[in-house]
């Protein structure tokens, strides 16, 4: 089997994995090397479902041991089965970087043998990578649950960031899934990882020679729409995750079903991928808009609302804070209103110092007045306005379905034209 | 009678018309950069050449940065970069109300109604600028060096270069701008600026590349057709600069696939002709 065969297997049994991104690492050109990390990560290109492409993602095997029931590499899946060596990946990491195609190599693997040795292979491509070929882009790289510490260490001191997928939010439903895991072997190596990586920052001082264990961190995926859990446990299960392990991002990836199994859902089942996409506006609240996980959902409200965003769903629980007065509220209030920012809150706390800011203003800085104008007040609102209503507001804010253009040349029933040579058409002329 | 002003399209030119503007008084009515090499008569204006000088020039940034800050004055330089048309006057007319003195902390405020067009402006050309560094596609010529063509909106090569620099510190690279006809090119230690009459034979010829099929296979291959939307994929990578990457390129094939051709207005044709 050549490269490009084993490519078109490995990056297709990858795919389902969300995580994507080249941020956090500003790993510099080594000397005499390849390639740097750029803090902000860059998007290289965009595949046709919209998600960014950073990052070669690739699994080294997809021969896996395990037979968990939503993946599609379980050992039970007929599908054409490769494993690369390290040398196959090392030379298309660096060929694809030095074509500008990628920012790094995003490195995953199943379960071949034992965890260890898997673990060993991964390890194994990533200090070549640094140390041989001198290669200064970004590394990702899956830790195997079951790995040994010493090799998850290695891999800690190689790579940018590490990730250990917790899969399936709750305990329970993943063993009832997948039974060859448990949370408590995927929350070891996290756990591991998130110590060793306190222990290198602890000295806080750094000179650009310290060093480095695990620059960007570390994240985790779960599976949302394969088992019953409810979006304030998510929610509740991410936020251990930013305030324990220190992650840097979860991601949520809505169910796709690839395998017909009976403990999953039918496998006609579409994605739920509005309910993905609300998902992570609220883990966006929790990361960028210092919003509590317990402040967008709770017990009485367990389930994010589907036709408005979280941040919408928050304010109009909580009449008694807006309208709020922009010239004189806290940044962190205007970061709470609909349709602002964190651009344009920074913009009106800093304009606010020289000037009032009117309507006029915030439109030419490209506030989204259709959500924010019933939150905020301004000189030039009337007095009428000034007290927000929730279920008079509500209405307003709700995504009426768009009304459709229609076409021209519909091929509805009504509209096909008749066949040009038709006998009525033909014999008019002659009357 | 206001004069038409036009300078070397350059912004060390630009700050020299606005130096002599205030030397000799000069009552603008336009400033035009001479790339656009208008030679039509215009009834109304008086047309005025300044010419370039970099001394000028220097003076002129050090007053930017004494009245508002080193940051204003890069931003002023980004937002010229964006060559839209008028965008001389409205930094001229930006640099007017903050050398009036009338407020001192006019050059803090980033809502000024001068100042909030430029700095949206520096912001989109910031944003392609950053963009295209993950959008550049090199093709390994036959001698080694790297080379790639790219078409962007402004003029941003040169807020690039940095980065290819320091990632691809030894190897031998050039990217060509070819809508502005120059390009940089790297050698291993030091840039250069280049212009090459026809940029398509650099890379005419050249055998196919089989890691560049592979990108485009695995490209492929990473879509997940459940998830498909082409709405958000044209957002997020306009089609404007699908011309110059591998894995999109443009052609009847991909159109289908991305619902360029609407089905039933193709269906109607098709049912006319037969």
């Amino acid at each position: 089997m050549d490269v490009r065969e084993k490519l078109n297997i490995l990056a297709d049994a990858a795919k389902y994995d969300v995580s994507c991104s080249s941020s956090g690492s500003n790993r510099s050109t080594p000397k005499g090397g390849l390639g740097n990390g750029c803090q902000a990560g860059i998007c290289h290109t965009w595949a046709s479902d919209g998600r960014c492409v950073s990052l070669l993602k690739v699994l080294l095997s997809n021969a896996c041991k395990y037979d968990c029931a939503y993946c599609v590499n379980r050992r039970s899946n007929d599908i054409p089965r490769a494993t690369f060596t390290p040398k196959e990946i090392i030379d298309l990491t660096l060929e694809f970087y030095r074509r500008n195609y990628i920012e790094g190599l995003f490195l995953s693997s199943a379960v071949i043998g034992t965890p260890d040795y898997t673990m060993e292979l991964l390890v194994k491509v990533a200090k070549d990578l640094r140390t041989m070929h001198r290669f200064g882009g970004y590394i990702h790289i899956k830790s195997i649950p079951g790995a040994s510490p010493r090799l998850l260490h290695e891999a800690g001191l190689y790579a940018d960031r590490s990730s250990v997928n917790i899969e399936i939010p709750s305990d329970k439903s993943l063993q009832y899934l997948a039974p060859e895991k448990n949370h408590e072997s995927i929350y070891r190596p996290m756990n591991y990882l998130a110590e060793r990586k306190l222990e290198y920052n602890a000295g806080g001082n750094f000179s650009r020679y310290s060093p480095r264990f695990l620059p960007a961190g570390q994240s985790t995926q779960m599976i949302v729409g394969a088992s019953g859990e409810t979006d304030f446990q998510i929610l509740t299960l991410s936020n251990g995750f930013y305030r324990q392990q220190q992650m840097k991002r979860v991601y949520f990836s809505g169910y796709i079903p690839i395998n017909a199994d009976k403990r999953l859902p039918v496998i006609t089942t579409k994605p739920p991928l509005v309910r993905e996409h609300r998902l992570y506006q609220a883990d966006w609240l929790m990361r960028f808009y210092k919003f509590n996980y317990d402040e967008i959902l709770d017990e009485q409200h367990p389930n994010l609302d589907l036709e408005l965003d979280p941040k919408i769903g928050w304010a109009l629980r909580h009449p008694e804070f807006f309208p709020i007065d922009l010239q004189t509220a806290d940044y962190e209030m205007i970061l709470r209103v609909p349709g602002i920012g964190v651009k344009s809150a920074r913009l009106i706390v800093s304009g606010r110092r020289f000037g009032k800011i009117r309507l006029e203003q915030l439109k030419k800085m490209g506030v989204v007045l259709k959500r924010a104008k019933y939150f905020i007040y301004h000189p030039d609102t009337p007095a009428s306005l000034r007290r927000l209503y929730p279920e008079m507001v509500r209405p307003l804010l709700v995504q009426q379905s768009t009304p459709e253009q229609l076409d021209l040349f519909a091929t509805a029933p009504t509209l096909t034209l008749p066949p040009l040579t038709s006998p009525s058409l033909t014999s008019t002329p002659s009357n | 009678m206001s004069l038409s002003i036009q300078y070397d399209s350059t912004f060390d030119g630009f700050l020299s018309v606005v130096f002599e503007v205030y030397r000799q008084r000069l009552n603008v009515g336009e400033i035009k950069p001479d790339r656009l090499d208008t030679q039509a008569l215009d009834l109304f204006f008086q047309p005025f050449w300044v010419e370039t000088n970099l001394d000028s020039a220097r003076r002129l940034k050090r007053a930017i940065v004494n009245a508002a800050s080193e940051e204003v004055l890069n931003l002023l330089e980004v937002a010229f970069r964006s060559e839209t048309s008028g965008i001389e006057m409205n930094i001229l007319s930006y640099l007017r109300k903050l050398f009036a003195g009338i407020d001192p902390n006019y050059g803090k405020n980033p809502t000024s109604d001068e100042m909030l067009p430029l700095f949206q402006t520096a912001q989109a050309v910031r944003r392609e600028a950053g963009g295209m560094l993950g959008m550049v596609r090199f093709t390994k010529l036959e001698d080694g060096t790297y080379f790639s063509e790219i078409e962007p909106k402004y003029d941003i090569l040169p807020l690039m270069i940095s980065h290819f620099r320091g990632r691809f510190a030894n190897e031998r690279w050039a990217i060509y701008d070819s809508l502005r006809n120059y390009g940089m090119y790297f050698d291993g230690c030091g840039i250069m600026e280049i212009s090459i009459p026809d940029v398509k034979s650099v890379t005419a010829g050249l055998p196919p590349d089989a890691i560049t099929q592979m990108w485009k296979d695995f490209y492929r291959t990473i879509a997940i057709k459940e998830r498909e939307n082409p709405r958000l994929l044209r957002r997020c990578l306009p089609v404007r600069y699908w011309k110059h990457l591998p894995e999109r390129e443009v052609g009847p094939a991909s159109w289908q696939e991305t619902g360029w051709i609407n089905p039933s207005a193709g269906h109607v044709r098709g049912a006319l002709t037969s």
